[in-house]
Parts: C-alpha cells; sequence; structure tokens
C-alpha cells in the first residue's frame, strides 16, 4: 500500500547508516526538495551510504553536510559545470569512504540484489587497477572455460528516493524517459520513497514515460518544483546560474552559508 | 595550405573525429563530452549518414540529432530516442550488443595506452585530486577492440610515464581480450599505436613534431609518413560553426578559466536555462 506522506515525514524514515539511493541522472530529475527536506532535520542522520548512478548537485549537498560516510556512484561530478566542489574537496582528504564504481559494478550489484543471487559475473574490470581498489570484489572462475570473471557483489538498498512528474490516485507513478537506474531502484530497495510534481486523478499510459506501479511504491509525497535547479523534463530545465553559484560559493569556501540559504529556500 | 578562415584548436579535435567514423556503425555519445558529438554529427551530415547514437542522456538509441547545448541538451535526446532503456539495460545490454564505438576523455594516459580518471597522485585514500569517477572505462576496456580517445588540452600533466591509476586497460601481452586504444586526437596531433606503443601519426599544422614530444611525458613513436594533418575543409567548418555548434558548445573542452566560465554562461542565456 502506497502511503500518502508529506516531504518531512518522508525524511524522517532515514535513520544512521542506511544506504540510500537517490534517483535520476547527474542534472536531471534529482530529488532536490527531499534532500533539503533531509538536511532540515532537527537531528541530522549519519554515516549514510550513498549510492548514485551518478551522482550531482543533491549529492553534494549531502555531502558537504556530513551526513554521508560512504560513497557508490561511477561518476561524481556537475558535468559541463566542473566537479562536484565538497565531494573533490572531502575525497583529496580522506574524510569520505569511497567504493570506487563502474556502471557495470553497480548494474550487476543491483541486478544481484533483485535477483537474490550473491554476485554477477562479468569481464569487466579484468586487468585494471580497480580490484585492488575495491578488494572486497572477488574473482571466479568460470566452471565451462575456465576464464577469471569478476564477481561483482550484491548491492543492498535500504531506502530509493525518486523524483516524479506526477503520481495518480492509485499510487502510480509517472517518471520521463531519461530512466537512469530507477526502475532497478525501486525493485531492489527496501523502501522507495518518490516525490512528484502534482497528483492527477488518473495517469495515462505515455511514450515520453515510464510508469511505475503503485505496487514497488512505499510513500508518495508531493514536491512541486522537487527537482531545480536540476531539470525535470518536459516541466523546467536546470537552473543554471544557481549551479554556478553553488561552485563558486564553495570555492569561496563558503558552504555552510550556502547550505543555511539553501535550506530557507522555500519550494 | 592557406585557408580564409582560423580553424581553432577544438575544430581540428572536431574533424578528426569526424574523418574516423565509419557509415553505418554505431557511437556512443557520452555525458558532457561535445567535441565527440559535434564531430559525430559532423560524420553524418558529411560521409558517414546511416550512423546511430546510443545517447547516454535518456539510454536510447537515435537515428537523429539536434544541435549541441549544456541546458537543453536532454531535451534533443529525450525527444530524439527510438526508445529508452534505462542505464541498467544499457550497460548489460545494449552496450554488448551494439558495441558502439566511443571517444573517452583520459585525465592521464601512457605510452601503453593505459587511462586513468579516477585521481591525480598514487595515494588512493588521500590523492593529491580526486576525479570524478571512470563511468564504464573500467568495465569496456578489457575486451573491446576499438577503444578510441581524445585529449583536448595536449600536455605532460596528461601524457605520463606512468598512470597513478589504471582505469582504462591498455597495450598488454597479458590481457585476455581486447586489444587497448586504437587512436587518440589531440589539440596537437593524431596518434595510433604500433606494437603496444604511442606513435605520432600527423601534427596539425600550428605545431611541430619537436613541440607535440616536449609535451608528452614519454618518448613517441613517429610513423615513418608522418605528415601534416589534413585540413578541414570550408563546408566541414561551416557544418560545425552554423549548424551543428552554433552556441559553441564544443569550445568548453578547450577553454578554461573565466574565458570558460563566461562562454558557459553565454550559452546557458541564450538557451533560457540561466
Amino acid at each position: 500500500m502506497t502511503h500518502w506522506i508529506d516531504l518531512k515525514s518522508s525524511a524522517d524514515c532515514i535513520q544512521d547508516g542506511m544506504t540510500i539511493a537517490i534517483g535520476g541522472m547527474t542534472l536531471y530529475r534529482r530529488p532536490v526538495a527531499w534532500t533539503q527536506a533531509l538536511l532540515r532535520r532537527a537531528s541530522r542522520p549519519r554515516d549514510l551510504t550513498l549510492l548514485a548512478f551518478t551522482a550531482g548537485y543533491e549529492c553534494d549537498l549531502l555531502v558537504g553536510a556530513g551526513v554521508i560516510r560512504t560513497i557508490r556512484s561511477c561518476y561524481f561530478g556537475l558535468e559541463a559545470f566542473g566537479l562536484a566542489p565538497m565531494f573533490t574537496h572531502k575525497a583529496a582528504h580522506g574524510e569520505l569512504r569511497i567504493l570506487e564504481e563502474t556502471e557495470t559494478s553497480l548494474v550487476l550489484g543491483l541486478r544481484a540484489a533483485i535477483s537474490g543471487v550473491p554476485f554477477m559475473p562479468s569481464q569487466a574490470w579484468i586487468g585494471t587497477d580497480l580490484p585492488r581498489l575495491r578488494p572486497d570484489v572477488q574473482t571466479v572462475t568460470d566452471p565451462y572455460t575456465g576464464q577469471t570473471l569478476t564477481a561483482f557483489p550484491a548491492i543492498p538498498v535500504d531506502v530509493a528516493v525518486i523524483h516524479a512528474l506526477a503520481a495518480d490516485s492509485a499510487g502510480n507513478v509517472l517518471i520521463n524517459t531519461n530512466l537512469g537506474i530507477d526502475p532497478e531502484l525501486v525493485y531492489a530497495a527496501d523502501r522507495v520513497i518518490v516525490t512528484v510534481e502534482r497528483v492527477v486523478e488518473k495517469l495515462e499510459k505515455s511514450v515520453d514515460g515510464l510508469l511505475i506501479p503503485g505496487a514497488g511504491v512505499d510513500m508518495i509525497a508531493i514536491a512541486p518544483n522537487g527537482a531545480a535547479p536540476t531539470s525535470c523534463y518536459p516541466d523546467y530545465p536546470l537552473r543554471g546560474s544557481i549551479l554556478l553559484d553553488y561552485i563558486e560559493a564553495c570555492n569561496r569556501g563558503d558552504f555552510e552559508k550556502y547550505l543555511i540559504d539553501f535550506l530557507d529556500e522555500p519550494r | 595550405m592557406k585557408t580564409d578562415f582560423d580553424i581553432t584548436l577544438d575544430e581540428w579535435i572536431c574533424v578528426c573525429i569526424s574523418r574516423q567514423v565509419i557509415d553505418g556503425e554505431v557511437l556512443a555519445q557520452g555525458i558532457n563530452t561535445p567535441l565527440v558529438m559535434a564531430g559525430f554529427i559532423l560524420a553524418k551530415l558529411t560521409h558517414a549518414p546511416r550512423i546511430r547514437f546510443a545517447s547516454a542522456i535518456g539510454q536510447s538509441v537515435c537515428d537523429d540529432w539536434g544541435p549541441l547545448g549544456v541546458g537543453r541538451i536532454e531535451e534533443v535526446w529525450l525527444s530524439k530516442g527510438l526508445f529508452h532503456a534505462g542505464f541498467a539495460t544499457a550497460t548489460a545490454e545494449l552496450l554488448p550488443k551494439y558495441n558502439p564505438k566511443e571517444f573517452f576523455r583520459p585525465a592521464q594516459i601512457d605510452a601503453a595506452g593505459n587511462t586513468n580518471n579516477i585521481a591525480f597522485g598514487r595515494d588512493y585514500q588521500r590523492p593529491r585530486m580526486r576525479l570524478p569517477g571512470t563511468g564504464g572505462i573500467p568495465d569496456v576496456t578489457p575486451y573491446s577492440d576499438h577503444i578510441y580517445l581524445y585529449v583536448p588540452r595536449h600536455s605532460p600533466v596528461t601524457f605520463v610515464e606512468r598512470v597513478d591509476f589504471i582505469s582504462g586497460l591498455g597495450h598488454r601481452a597479458d590481457r585476455q581480450r581486447g586489444s587497448g586504444p586504437r587512436y587518440l586526437v589531440s589539440d596537437l596531433g593524431q596518434f595510433d599505436w604500433d606494437q603496444g606503443q604511442m606513435r605520432l601519426i600527423s601534427y596539425h599544422p600550428h605545431t611541430t613534431i619537436e613541440q607535440i614530444q616536449r609535451k608528452t611525458g614519454f618518448p613517441l613513436l613517429i610513423a615513418s609518413d608522418i605528415h601534416a594533418t589534413p585540413a578541414p575543409t570550408p563546408d566541414e567548418i561551416r557544418l560545425l560553426r552554423e549548424v551543428i555548434d552554433p552556441l559553441d558548445v564544443r569550445k568548453l573542452e578547450t577553454l578554461s578559466g573565466s574565458a570558460r566560465k563566461d562562454l558557459l554562461r553565454s550559452i546557458l542565456e541564450r538557451e533560457h536555462a540561466l
């Protein structure tokens, strides 16, 4: 059953040490309003593991605010805007635990978790330094040919947070076609929180979007403009000036001040 | 050759990328790699009309294209996609099926074509500089035999004796499959690999073999038929400037500092995405 919930309550269910997965792609359809709600909590969670196929602005805010201990992502940056400043700073100072990931390690790790098997075999990483940086990732021998393969371990996800275009009264949810790994996050996560731009009576099938059945959605919170300054196609494009201002504030050493202003912003 | 227009560094790179494209193949459009996007579209508009794009934005296969952008680039790929696979299916199924040609941009590269996009500095816990990450480079380089590379600003910071981390696998005798990179273009010249060693095959006319060697942190092989890179045609330059990339997005990869910042702001303004 889907619970209709306010944004604040949806953020209250995050507990210390959880793995939270952030939906969307780099600067597209990220749950920024939800990030704000999480960081507005009087008692912020600690030692979270952040899973994001690609991590951007909202993930950098979480890292800067100090709630993240471990990063699992294959790209952490702001595309044409540049490096993600707080991730870059903290990683260079040894303040983050980075589990070096790639597209394949994340995808097969999630697929293993979804399928209920301990690992998925792959040709990826063989010969590179990745196995040295990830000593927890083992190899297996193909019983048929004797070939060495990488055994990507299942990635458990406690909570996935996805921003969507709309929900309907039955709890079905519509996302646009920049899917990222959102469908897999719905399958893999123990709990799925979706924030939506709006609620409609009944969602129709669309070639420009993907319907996620309400059966896979645990909580829905309404958050108009909830992805800004990242985009929410076709509703709004990214807001470049906000991203530029963020980078400049961090480069001046003003992250804390930026965060206070960000948390004060009405949405 | 005397031309009546100044060819800029980004345009040398785009044109060289375009000329590596074979008609009919599938090409991977990465995220934030506008020199590659411009070069691929140039190929489609000149000698390779039947190429297709596998786009990271929207995780789709597209026959069509649109002009380059920053704030509105998502719209191009979402509106042109024949279907949208999502990144899990794209990684695990689409890429193995179509085996698209892709140009990666290494932060460091050695003579054997091993590349690094993890961090500068060998201390993984406290690197000199952490980089955004490797995407799918460690996944495909162990088995692919058509890895292509580009470097927008050729310098000894990028071309190094030894990479700090190997995230892209180069030419190695002990590899199980694949071949290491086939080709590299920088703002100075074009390169391939001869028996596992990087080799200069052409220099852009604004530089010399000696200058390229000075800006490379290891000894380069020089091809026996070394020559100046054939100049872009007026039509290629016109297509790049007027049709493919009127906003000059491709120049974001070759500019730095305040010039780059000003260009980015102006692009976003013209896109109404500031």
